[in-house]
This record gives structure tokens, sequence and C-alpha cells, in this order.
């Protein structure tokens, strides 16, 4: 039961006004009840064409520090562009395989310290240059080396060249996750060295080089990237499109109403739960929801009072009713999930043995025994996270616990953490492989300073869990990981969010007609498969 | 018999070249506005400069993002300067400033006058398009709705004042797209075509939003005048007079109210300029234009002092010649505030 804040009549009222202007938007456009919208149109894919690619002003939509794979801090947000431009040494495809593109395979040493990835031979950047080991290695250690915090943090000891298409990456100590991480990584969108040289660094992040599929025609930052096909590139008949063009837009309503007027055919990052639905009733869409890598978490600050306190925690857990807030808030779009593992991730388990879920009376046991329980509860500024955010603090405050919540910009998140003094936060935990990318260590090392625990032995089952290349053994210390967080009480988790993508019926695509597992938010597509089918 | 007077060189006839020039009512006027301009101008970007660095965060952790470690946020902090004393830092880029260097951005380090000729453009062309529909609306409708008051005409003016006044701008932006790009298909929904590309498509493109911000606009114009008209025409001497000589009605609306009801319109169409970048900021980012508005927020959330420093001095320096020619316009329509005479 979600008990009413007097305080939020005005957000309830800018809710109703904006309901009404979705209303107004997508009521007359029809539409049926059926399944359908995931099935793709089944067209054979055509050589030709362009489309226009929205991203919403706040994720994907943003790109102030350019396109360089070195100094992109948005670069999970980007992969878009990043990917067009650049194309992938590996691409993460249907039901969760890797795909070799610009490399053609790779081979761990069996103590897993370090992998050889052998490149596609005869390829060459847009600019004319080969594609080549060298340039790789020169490229991985450009990422590597930058001070940019889209810095892989691998346990790298050295990153060669050996003969004209191998490089060589060496580890410091076993790392079975890297081709994994690597994918996940500004390091699989590998520039051009002879265009970077010779453009210098400034100029190169406003228009990059790459060996992708698109070439940069015009790059105004955050707001159009216009891109054309590349004609040399290393896959005959590749890309289909002639022209790819990506507009920033102010959010999921004005990006529906584009696409709706034909202006605009692909948005890959619909989170208002209302408009999903809506946009699946919408006979001229197809919406594709993805299975989430990373699912929400209450992180509890172990190393401040209350939460200091296992008791405090566990009221935390018993005073928690996610289920309520899965089919009530959001009509059973998102799974339940117990460990920071999401559906369309490897190694997802949905349950954790004894795991403590929703039991009011004991939470107000533990409340009593306290002496009473006072908490803030933060999260960042978007609507779903804030939605829950209410909705626990009416949970929790019916368990006798007194909620604060709060919402932050990125700003006064990260200073909420490094003040220390945080209680509890609302975040997201993961991605597709729990080692790459920002990963699960992120809110749980001793080292992070967004974790909210300081365990040694949480840290060595997730080092563990990282070191094999055998993934019935990851799953097996991951699982062991996800129990050791349930039964100290370090962070109940909730349900497992991902937006959705809609495209108007003409587009084909992996990841855009056709579901794909996200690596961190979305799905990143490649472009090079993507079409624009004429209607007939 | 000789005039000595003649002979003597003629005294050069006071009010003639530059020394009349100065003497001008007008240009002393703007002479002093200019002037007054200066410490405006110094004032605004002191804080500006002083909001942004005590708002929570720097450009170092902004840009670094979440997972930014310490030292990665020192050492960022070291490369851009942030470590020095804040004094020194606006002297700096006061004195660079002045000397026509703005920097660049700490996101992109592209030069923030390139970002400046970028998207100023746009921003500038849309709210000229704003004013341009909202002006040439406000005084027809203004005229006709004052011209009876509490006829079906100012009933129906009043009805749509009150529900401009009423709808936010980015709810009416989204019913024009709704109405205009998705029913009708006439204009489009989102995007920016260049003069130089279009005329027509570049008029097309910003139709939607200069509606969308002209209209409230229009609507808050049009209550502004219409009052003023009314009071002009129920309680002015002069308007009593010009009746009582046989002037029509109309003439007497146009010709005389009208002029004298326009130093209230003028006022707030000067003060309302520096706010709209507010409107500018959301309507940009729905219609997907590449103007200012969007990147001023962007700026201003990865604290990047250079852009925004920039952006907020070219803001104000509009506000003030907007303000300086609202005056202009004051006194050509009241020699009182020419020759800078009290009003009776």
């Amino acid at each position: 039961m979600l008990a009413r804040d007097p305080s939020s009549r005005w957000r309830r009222a800018l809710c109703v006004v904006s309901a009404m202007a979705a209303s107004v938007a997508i009521a007359a456009c029809g539409g049926d009840d059926s399944d359908s919208d995931t099935a793709a149109t089944g067209g054979k894919p055509e050589r030709g064409g362009s489309l226009t690619v929205l991203a919403g002003v706040g994720y994907a939509g943003a790109w102030p520090a350019g396109l360089d794979p070195a100094t992109n801090t948005n670069g999970a947000a980007n992969q878009h562009y990043m990917s067009s431009i650049f194309g992938q040494l590996f691409e993460l495809r249907e039901g969760g395989k890797i795909y070799p593109s610009l490399a053609r395979g790779f081979k761990y040493a069996p103590d897993a310290k370090s992998v050889q990835i052998f490149l596609r031979k005869g390829v060459k950047f847009t600019d004319g240059a080969p594609f080549d080991a060298e340039t790789v290695a020169w490229h991985i250690n450009r990422v590597l080396k930058s001070d940019c915090t889209c810095r892989p943090t691998w346990p790298v000891k050295s990153v060669v060249a050996k003969g004209a298409d191998t490089v060589v990456i060496s580890f410091a100590a076993p790392y079975g996750a890297a081709i994994n991480s690597l994918i996940v990584s500004n390091a699989n969108w590998v520039a051009s060295k002879q265009s970077l040289e010779k453009m210098g660094e400034r100029a190169f992040r406003l228009k990059p080089v790459g060996a992708g599929p698109f070439k940069v025609v015009s790059n105004k930052l955050s707001s159009e990237l216009v891109l054309e096909r590349n004609p040399d590139f290393w896959q005959k008949g590749r890309p289909y499109l002639d022209k790819l063009t990506f507009k920033t837009t102010g959010g999921d309503q004005a990006a529906l109403q584009a696409m709706q007027a034909g202006q605009a055919q692909v948005y890959d990052n619909v989170s208002t739960p209302a408009l999903i639905d809506q946009a699946k009733g919408d006979d001229k869409f197809i919406t594709t929801q993805h299975e989430s890598t990373s699912p929400y978490v209450l992180q509890l600050n172990t190393q401040a009072p209350p939460f200091d306190d296992k008791k405090a925690r566990e009221a935390i857990y018993y005073a928690t009713d996610t289920e309520a807030i899965r089919t009530k808030l959001f009509k059973n779009k998102y799974e339940v999930t117990q460990g920071f593992t999401g559906p369309g991730g490897l190694f997802y388990h949905q349950k954790v043995p004894g795991y403590r879920t929703f039991d009011l009376a004991k939470a107000k046991q533990l409340v009593q025994e306290l002496g009473g329980l006072e908490v803030t509860l933060g999260t960042i500024k978007v609507l779903v996270a804030e939605q829950t955010t209410r909705a626990l603090q009416s949970q929790w405050q019916q368990a006798g616990i007194k909620v604060k919540i709060e919402s932050y910009d990125l700003a006064g998140l990260i200073q909420a953490f490094q003040s220390k003094k945080w209680q509890s936060m609302l975040q997201t935990a993961g991605s597709w492989d729990p080692a790459a990318g920002v990963g699960v260590a992120f809110r749980y090392s001793s080292l992070s300073p967004f974790s909210g625990t300081k365990d040694k032995k949480l840290d060595g089952l997730f080092a563990a869990a990282a070191a094999t290349t055998d993934n019935a053994e990851r799953d097996t210390r991951y699982q062991a990981a996800a129990k050791y967080i349930s039964d100290q009480a370090y962070s109940p988790f909730m349900f497992a969010f991902a937006p959705a993508t809609v495209v108007t019926k003409n587009v084909q695509g992996p990841g855009l007609s056709e579901p794909l597992p996200p690596i961190v938010v979305t799905p990143t597509v490649p472009w090079e498969e993507v079409s624009a089918v004429s209607e007939k | 018999m000789t005039t000595p007077t003649l002979a003597q060189p003629r005294p050069r006839p006071i009010g003639r070249g530059p020394a009349r020039a100065f003497r001008s009512p007008l240009l002393r006027l703007i002479g002093k506005r200019l002037l007054a301009a200066i410490p405006v101008l110094w004032g605004v970007t002191l804080v500006t400069f002083l909001v942004v660095n005590v708002m929570p965060g720097d450009a170092a952790t902004q840009l670094l993002g979440a997972e930014a470690s310490q030292e990665q946020v020192d050492a960022l902090r070291d490369r851009l300067g942030l470590d020095e004393p804040l004094v020194e830092r606006y002297v700096t880029w006061l004195g660079d400033m002045v000397t026509g260097d703005l920097g660049r951005s700490y996101a992109s380090e592209q030069s923030v006058p390139a970002i400046l000729a970028e998207r100023l453009p746009v921003t500038a062309e849309l709210l000229a398009f704003a004013f341009l529909v909202s002006l040439a609306l406000t005084v027809p409708v203004a005229v006709l709705a004052s011209r009876r008051p509490n006829g079906i005409l100012d009933r129906v003016s009043m009805m749509l004042s009150m529900t401009g006044l009423s709808v936010a701008n980015y709810v009416l932006a989204l019913v024009l797209v709704y109405v205009f790009a998705v029913k009708l298909q006439v204009l489009p929904a989102l995007g920016f075509v260049t003069p130089k590309e279009s005329v027509v498509g570049n008029i097309k493109s910003l139709v939607l939003p200069a509606v969308a911000i002209g209209f409230p606009l229009f609507c808050f114009y049009t209550r502004l005048l219409r009052a003023d008209i009314l009071e002009q025409m129920q309680g002015e001497d002069y308007v009593v007079t010009a009746k009582a000589k046989g002037v029509g009605p109309w003439r007497v609306l146009i010709r005389h109210a009208l002029p004298n009801s326009m130093f209230g319109l003028i006022t707030i169409v000067a003060l309302n300029l520096g706010t709209l970048i507010g409107a500018t900021v959301i309507i940009e980012q729905i219609f997907s234009l590449p103007g200012i508005g969007p990147k001023l927020l962007e700026a201003i959330n990865n604290r990047d002092v250079f852009v925004i420093q920039s952006v907020v001095l070219v803001l104000a320096t509009v506000v003030v010649v907007a303000n300086l020619i609202a005056d202009i316009l004051y006194a050509v329509l009241d020699p009182r505030v020419r020759y800078e005479r009290p009003a009776d």
C-alpha cells in the first residue's frame, strides 16, 4: 500500500499535465492490443536510405567532451556514435554471443594471464591508414593511460603488437573477463593514429576517424551528429544505410511525437513507463523491451550509523516490499531480483537463498529493538528512481522508520558519496558481465568511493569471480558473492529496470527491431546491420 | 566704412560638427546608458563567476563523473587551474576577456567564440522570430479588443490570453507538434534548417518553436497593451479633446491613444529578453535546435565556467542593448524624455 505524501501534490499535478500531454500526443494514433510489437517487419534488408535517430538529452544525447575514445567520459551512453564511427573489435550480439567484427577472434592463455586478439586482415581506416596490430596496441595503450574515467581498470601489465595482425594483452593477475570487459570499454572503438596525429586531439574529438561503417560529416556537440556510409567498410554490402543522423531531443515525449510526425525513425531509451505502454499500442512502431542487466539496489552505508548496525540493515530488508512497487507502480514491467545480476546479463539468478523478503512485523520489531530508526534515502533525479524512493518512503514509514528523501543531480550525488555521510541510496548495480565496465565492484569494492561496504572477503569473492575464464566457475563464484551480500544484509535489491527501444515499422536491425542484451543500459546496436525497409 | 564685425572671422556656429553631436540630447542619453552598462556587465560577470563557483562540485568532478578517483579529480583540477584562488582566476578571466580571449570549454576544449558562433545565431533567430510573432499579433489584437471593451473580440482575446498565460510553453510546444507536425504534417517536429540550406525550410523549422515561445508573450503583451489603451481612452484629456474636435474613434485610438500606450509594452519587451533564455533551454531541446540554451544548461551541469561566463555576458549585453533601444524609443515617442524635461 502506497501512502500519499502531501508534499507531492504539485508533482502529482505535474504528472496529470504530463499525462494529458502524452495522451494528446498518442491517443489519436490508434493501434491494437496485440503483442506483436517486438516482431520485426521481416522484410529483406535493402541498401540505401537514411535514418534519424533521437537521443534523450540526459543520457545518450550528451557528448560534451567529443567522441575521442580516450577522452569521452560518456562512452557507454554514446555507444551508438562510437560504434558507428569506429566499428567494434567485438560485438555483443543475439543471445549474448560475442561476435568478432574488426577482430576475427581471441584466445586466452591457459592461466588467463594474457589474451591474444587476432585482427581482420586488409581492413583500413576511413583515412586510408591500415588497421593493423601496431595501431590497435597503440590505441589500447592510449585509452589505458588516459586520465579519463572512461579508462578501463583491468589489471594490465602490457599491450603489444605481435606481427601485423595480433595484439597481446598481458595481465598482472589472471583476468578471465578481459574480452567481456573489452566490449564494454572505450578500447573496443579503435581510433586512427594517423588522423589523430595529423588533426591534433582537439580537432579529432570533433571529427574523429575510425574503421567503422560510417564517417563523420558534421558534429555539433550534444546536438547533432551526421554520418555517411563508409564505402570501404570491411564487410561487403554493409552498412545498408547511406546516411545516419543522430539528434538530441528533450525527452521521451518529444521524441515519440517526432517519430509520429515521421521525422525520426529510432529512439532507443524510452524510460517513462506510461509512454512505453502507449508506444506499444501504436501500430506505426515496433517497441522492444530489453532485458535489464543492472538492477536497482538500495545501497546502505555500512561505515556510518545507523547502517553500521546489522539490525538496522535487516529492518530495511524486511520493510521493503519490492513486489508491491513492481506490480502497483510499474505494472509488472520489471523483474524482481535479489542479486546484482539482471535477466539480460551473464550469470543471472533471480533468487538468492536466505534472502530476507518483506515482513512488516519483523521490520517493526527490529525498529522497536533499535529504539527507532531515522533514515535519509537519496537517489539521482530520474523519474523511475524518484517514484521508487517515494514508494519506499511510505513503506518504511509503515514499519516505524522515519524517512527523509533526497534527489540529487550528478554533482550532488557525487558530493553526497564523497562526504561519506550518506545513509542509503537507490542506485543501479552491475552490468552484462558483473566484472565489466562500471561493474558491481563500483557499488561494493572497499576501494570505491561509491561503495557502502568495506569488506575484504567480498572484495576477494569478486576478484576470484573475474579471474577465471570458466563461465560455470564464475557463475558459482558470483552466486557466492550475492549470497554473502544477502547474508550480511548489505543492500536489498529491487527490480531490474531497463528502458525500451522504439523504432518505426520500416526499421530493421539487431538491438532495434530485435532484442539484444544491453551492455550497460541499452544495447550496442551494430549499425552496419541496420536497414530501412521500404514500405510496400 | 568698414564694419569691423564683418572683417573678423565669423564665429563657428554653436552646434555644428562633433560639438553639436555631443550636445544632442539623444546621443547624450545613449552615451550615459553605455557608460552605465559597463559596471552592470562587470557586476554580471562577477556574480555569475561567484555563483558558478559556490555551486556544489566543480568542472573536474563533473567532467570525470561518478567513477573518478580522488587522484584523477585532483589531476584534472590542477590541469584546469581550478586550484588557483578564486580571485586570481576571476581576474585572469576578466583580463583575457577584455583582450578578446574568452577561453576554451573545459569539456570539449573548443574555443568559446567558436561555440558562440555556432550556437548564438540559432537562438537569436528563434528569439527574433518569437518576438516578431508576438508583437505582430499583439498590437492589432489589443487595439481591436480595446475598441469595444467587453465586446465579443475583447472576450475572445481575453480567453485566448488566459489560456496562453496558464499553459507552460513546453506543454504548448508538444500540443503544437501534435497538431501541426503529427496530424496536419505541415511543419517539422524537430531540427533546424539554416537559411543557407533553404530560406523556406529555415522559416518552417522555426515556426513552431517561435510560436511556443511567442504565444505566451503575445498573451501577456495583449493584456498589458489593452489595459493601457483603455486607460488612455477613458481617462486622458487629450482623448476627450480629440473626440470633441470630431476625430473619429479609430483615429483617436490608433493615432493618439496607441502611441501613448506603447511605453509599458516597450519596457516589458526589453526586460523580457533576458528572461527568455530559460524558455529557449526547454524549447530548443524539444525541437532539437542547436541553439545556445541547451549548451548553457550543459555548461552549467559541467561547471564549464568559461562557457557560462561568456554566454551570460552576451545575454547581459543583449539585455543592456535592448533597454537602450527602449530608452531611445521612449525618446522618439516622447520629446520630454529626449530633452530630459520632467513630465508635467
